[in-house]
């Protein structure tokens, strides 16, 4: 351990950290002792080259920069120094030498670096009056990403980040001074799966993401902390919210699950929640043959009267339930109350399995298939077994995995079911043969936890309202469960 | 190649002589009898307080005690070690390594071979700037020579010292000359400097401990194993002994180089050595020591080329490249020539050296236009004040610096450029 | 493959010099621009194959350093130096009158392929201004006419 005064309070921290490193891992870094810095990232190798940092260090005569400067044992670092706001304002100065300052037209603006610390803590504008330096504009620098020469700041932790995240390298910086920029080599495009995060920490508005750009201004957005429901890693995130709507996803800083990273996939994952394809009207397969959209109450009502007939007539046997990985845990729980309450057994977890990768990309499709098992949900293997081999005449179903070719493939034996209930949050074919469908709602719409691969639990709460009529799955069943007369009594 | 320096003294003596290039030739003239004197007689402790004794500085422009730097490389330890020889001579008016290269060679690489035994060094390497073809060529051959002859490789002098040496092409970057560029350069990278911690003799050429040292400083070094650290005190001053090789350059009469004892004053080395400006005209100012050290007026010539002098002139002597300019020069001018060169080889990145050294040029530049105004002046000392002692390389410091000199001596002529809206200096060299 | 194998057998007697491969990177360049001129993409991604890079490593690096060239010049590379020494002895004179000998701006290449010419910074030849730098060799004591005598001779 070592003590390090900081503006005059003591703080202790491990050995072997820089300042910045230190301060960051003290959780005060910007939040209580405010150094800015462009090219440090708390996830990223030292750079060194922005040089906004630089702080003053009791016995050393010259500034330091904070982020490549060691601790020491008894260290005394001042950070609010007049020597210290001259440094600032010289570097801000500068990067604004040939900044085009076009704010107005940036998709950046409102959570721009340069903008803020312009104002925190430099001046508002550069007193150059010399013609800027001109710079590409929309470059396209693969499929997700768009480059503007012009705003870079030369940081580099894009550059960084290609290199020792994903460990694909795609960006370098050619030629040197003022003349050096950001470039990909010919043919060799920007483009793997973390490829948006540069977006992210990009401190200004020189990458932007080509589905985010000029979708909203930030300032309209509210961030609402969230997790990814991808899979089973659980990226935690901030959904970007206005009118209602989910704008973006950005990774929200977990060190325990994605440090500060998402993948490209997930992110894009956000598209889900206000899909055209949202199930958000409850339906009832009607007298004629086909689903007619009526009340939650009345399919919940039609449910519970189908189920009842069966059980009564051929007792719980009959029934099987498949499980989702993209329900919570107290939409998992509640399913088994109902389960438990009925005596049914023949219970099973339908997740889709795809790649994975040793970063954060895990191979199940799901954000609770851990959650699920956790409360009993075997594979569906058995389920699906007992329903080929016509062992059950009833099925409710979570969600639409079980379609996938790793389970069903398709829903083919399902059409031989007296009983189908679907619980699901997007249409899906297995609407051609339900009987009863109930609208369920994104992990974005309702509150509740998940629990990752690893065992972590995390909460969700409602981020936006929900699609249509659509109902938390633990609710869907509790309601069903009371319908039926099973409800234990703590059931809500 | 190249002429003969105009004067000589121990260094450039037999640079006249074509046989000296040579192994034999150099051997003929008592070459290589230091290094093995080194390597037979005294231990690497003894030639580290040997050159620590003699005062030796380095002559690539910062004038630190070689054998100080030699003495902080680590002695133990399994991991092998290394020497580089900084060859990258790039600073606009310096041009002497050049000579120490083409007709020096051998001399020099005995300089490495003492330095290697010294501080127990597994290679050097000899880093030249890409541009010196001949001299890496004529030093190519050296260094085969001396393969040949069993003075670098296994056993050297029978005394079971391995060394070898690998001569090393740069590729065009200034900034390779700054000790960790030219580094990362070596080790196939941009040359852009390292942010220290770690330093070089922790964590130099390809991780290892590392030393650097200018062309010209191993050169000095067999003359103070031969002769001893009181012989070598006996030119220069008392804080800067030898010798040092001088380039001149600009309107003299007779530019060229002269190996003089440090501290030979700077109005000498014009007016008697270089026979002062053609056609009977009057210096303006002088910058005693490469580009980046500030200028002096004519009125401070007077003064010791050493660098405990020059300083208290607010100047320094830099890498010895005196850079001369007449009465007719514009020194606008000349401030738009350096913030040119310094903007075109700043290695990017630094904000305050990457954005500053922009827009220092393009200032200058708009005042020799004609379109200067009322306060560029401050406003181009305010912008060397934010670039100075900010960044990871003295780059940024060396851009600043003849800046603020050519202001401290020259405002007048800013000034002028400003009032008249034109440049005031119709006969000055052209731009 | 654009690079041959006599330049290939070369690049691995550069790599055993050096601790390690990346060191004979600025040689193993400057042996491949010898051979084709200048450094292609393609030829760019072959060497960075032989030093297990990536091509945009290897871009940085060529485009880092005056010497190296991305794009064809001409047979010859003529370069006047205009550094401060130079300029004071005429450089930028002598490079105009060279510019109008040729019909061709600095940083240009002439019709035939046969010269590009352009300035450099200082090349160390401060006490022989002004000077010109042909390939790889130094012509230095110019006058205007002595230079534009060495262009004509180049083939």
């Amino acid at each position: 351990m070592a003590k390090i005064t900081v503006d005059g309070t003591e703080y202790e921290t491990q050995e072997g950290r820089t300042i910045l490193q230190a301060l960051d891992e003290l959780g005060i870094l910007m939040n209580g002792v405010d150094i800015p810095h462009y090219c440090w990232h708390p996830k990223l190798s030292i750079d060194g080259s922005c040089r906004l940092c630089q702080v003053e260090i009791e016995g050393v005569p010259k500034l330091q920069i904070a982020c490549n400067t060691p601790i020491k044992d008894g260290m005394e670092i001042r950070t609010q120094t007049a020597p210290v706001k001259e440094a600032r304002e010289g570097v801000m100065e500068l990067l604004l030498v040939n900044h085009p300052l076009d704010c107005p037209i940036c998709d950046q603006a409102g959570e721009c670096k340069l903008q803020d610390y312009a104002f925190e803590y430099g001046v508002e504008h550069s007193r150059s009056r010399e013609p800027r330096r001109a710079g590409k504009k929309n470059v396209d620098f693969g499929p997700t990403i768009t480059f503007d020469q012009e705003r870079c700041i030369l940081c580099r932790r894009c550059v960084r980040f290609c290199r020792e995240v994903p460990g694909t390298g795609e960006i370098g910086v050619f030629g040197r001074g003022d003349h050096s920029a950001l470039e990909t080599f010919p043919g060799l495009e920007l483009d793997n799966p973390y490829s948006m995060n540069v977006a992210d920490i990009c401190p200004v508005g020189a990458l932007t993401t080509k589905d985010f750009r000029f979708k909203i201004r930030v300032w309209f957005l509210e961030d609402v902390p969230g997790i990814c429901t991808g899979c089973s890693k659980g990226c935690n995130v901030w959904l970007g919210t206005a009118n209602n709507k989910v704008y973006r996803y950005v990774p929200r800083r977990n060190d325990a699950v994605n440090e500060t990273w998402v993948c490209d996939d997930g992110r894009m994952s956000y598209r889900h929640i206000g899909s055209a394809d949202r199930l958000d009207r409850a339906m009832v397969r009607g007298e004629l043959g086909v689903l007619e959209v009526t009340s939650v109450d009345d399919a919940v009502a039609a449910a519970s009267e189908r189920l009842r007939a069966l059980v009564d007539a051929k007792g719980p046997g009959v029934v099987g339930a498949v499980a989702s990985g993209h329900g919570t845990n107290e939409d998992l729980e509640a399913f088994v109350r109902l389960l438990d309450g009925l005596g049914v057994e023949n219970r099973g977890l339908a997740t889709v399995q795809g790649e994975s990768d040793e970063l954060l990309v895990q191979a199940e499709k799901a954000a609770n298939g851990e959650g699920a098992r956790k409360l009993g949900f075997g594979d569906a293997a058995g389920v699906l077994d007992r329903l080929n081999t016509g062992g059950l005449e009833a099925l409710v179903v979570m969600g639409h995995d079980l379609l996938d070719a790793q389970h069903l493939g398709g829903i083919e034996g399902l059409e031989r079911l007296d009983t189908l209930i679907v619980l699901d949050s997007h249409h899906s074919a297995l609407e051609r043969v339900a009987h009863v469908v109930l609208p369920a709602r994104h992990a974005a719409e309702k509150a509740g936890h998940f629990t990752n691969h690893e065992g972590i639990v995390q909460a969700v709460a409602p981020a936006v309202e929900p699609a249509g009529e659509a109902v938390p799955e633990a609710e869907a069943f509790d309601r069903l469960a009371a319908a039926l007369g099973v409800a234990g009594e703590d059931a809500a | 190649m190249l002429t003969v320096p105009h004067t000589t003294n121990y260094l450039t003596e037999h640079f006249g002589d074509d046989a000296f290039t040579t192994l034999e030739g150099y051997r003929a003239r008592g070459g290589y009898e230091a290094a093995k004197k080194a390597i037979s007689e005294m231990s690497p402790a003894d030639v580290i307080e040997l050159v620590k004794d003699s005062g030796l500085q380095g002559r690539g422009g910062a004038g630190f005690s070689a054998g100080m730097k030699w003495s902080f490389m680590p002695t133990d330890g399994d991991q092998p070690s290394y020497l580089v020889c900084n060859a990258d001579e790039s600073e606009p008016g310096s041009y002497k390594d050049r000579i120490l290269l083409e007709r020096g060679g051998h001399q020099m690489l005995e300089g490495i071979l003492i330095a290697a035994w010294a501080t127990q060094a597994d290679t050097t390497f000899i880093y030249v700037r890409g541009e010196y073809a001949f001299p890496a060529d004529q030093l190519d051959r050296c260094v085969r020579e001396a393969y040949d002859a069993g003075l670098l490789g296994e056993n050297i002098f029978g005394k079971g010292f391995k060394h070898d040496v690998v001569v090393h092409r740069g590729a065009g970057a200034y900034i390779c000359g700054e000790e960790t560029g030219l580094l990362e350069s070596l080790e196939g990278k941009k040359g852009q400097p390292r942010k220290k911690p770690p330093f070089p003799a922790q964590f130099g050429a390809f991780g290892m401990p590392t030393t650097v040292n200018n062309v010209e400083t191993f050169s000095h070094v067999p003359h103070i194993v031969k002769n001893g650290a009181d012989w070598f005190k006996g030119f220069g001053t008392e804080k800067s002994p030898g010798t040092m090789i001088f380039g001149v350059s600009g309107h003299v009469v007779r530019p060229g180089l002269y190996e003089l004892p440090m501290g030979t004053p700077l109005d000498e080395i014009v007016f008697e050595h270089a026979q002062g400006v053609p056609e009977g005209r009057k210096v303006k100012g002088v910058i005693p020591g490469g580009m980046s050290m500030p200028i002096l007026p004519a009125g401070m010539l007077d003064v010791p080329m050493a660098n405990e002098s020059l300083r208290e002139r607010k100047t320094m002597l830099g890498t010895g490249g005196v850079m001369v300019m007449d009465e007719r020069t514009c020194m606008v001018r000349a401030a738009c020539v350096i913030t040119y060169f310094f903007r075109d080889e700043s290695c990017g990145q630094c904000t305050q050296c990457r954005e500053g050294t922009g827009w220092l040029n393009k200032i200058v530049e708009r005042i020799e236009r004609g379109a200067g105004s009322e306060g560029d002046i401050e406003l181009l000392l305010d912008v060397c004040g934010k670039m100075e002692a900010k960044t990871i390389c003295a780059f940024a410091d060396a851009a600043a610096w003849p800046v603020q000199g050519l202001l401290r001596h020259f405002r007048e002529d800013f000034e002028e450029h400003v009032r008249q809206k034109k440049c005031p200096f119709p006969e000055s060299f052209e731009l | 493959m654009v690079i041959s194998e006599e330049a290939r057998a070369a690049i691995d007697g550069e790599i055993a010099r050096y601790p390690r491969k990346r060191g004979a990177l600025l040689p193993a360049l400057h042996l491949v621009q010898k051979e084709l001129g200048h450094l292609s993409p393609e030829a760019t991604r072959e060497v960075a194959e032989i030093f297990e890079l990536r091509p945009v490593e290897v871009m940085e690096v060529i485009s880092f350093y005056n010497m190296f060239h991305a794009r064809a010049g001409g047979r010859h590379h003529v370069y006047v130096c205009t550094n401060l020494p130079c300029s004071l002895r005429g450089a930028r004179g002598l490079l105009k009158s060279l510019e109008a000998h040729l019909g061709i701006e600095a940083g240009e290449t002439t019709s035939d392929g046969r010269i590009t010419l352009d300035h450099e910074e200082c090349l160390g030849a401060c006490g022989y201004a002004p000077m010109l730098r042909v390939d790889e060799t130094y012509h230095e004591d110019l006058d205007e006419a002595r230079a534009k005598e060495i262009l004509d001779a180049l083939e």
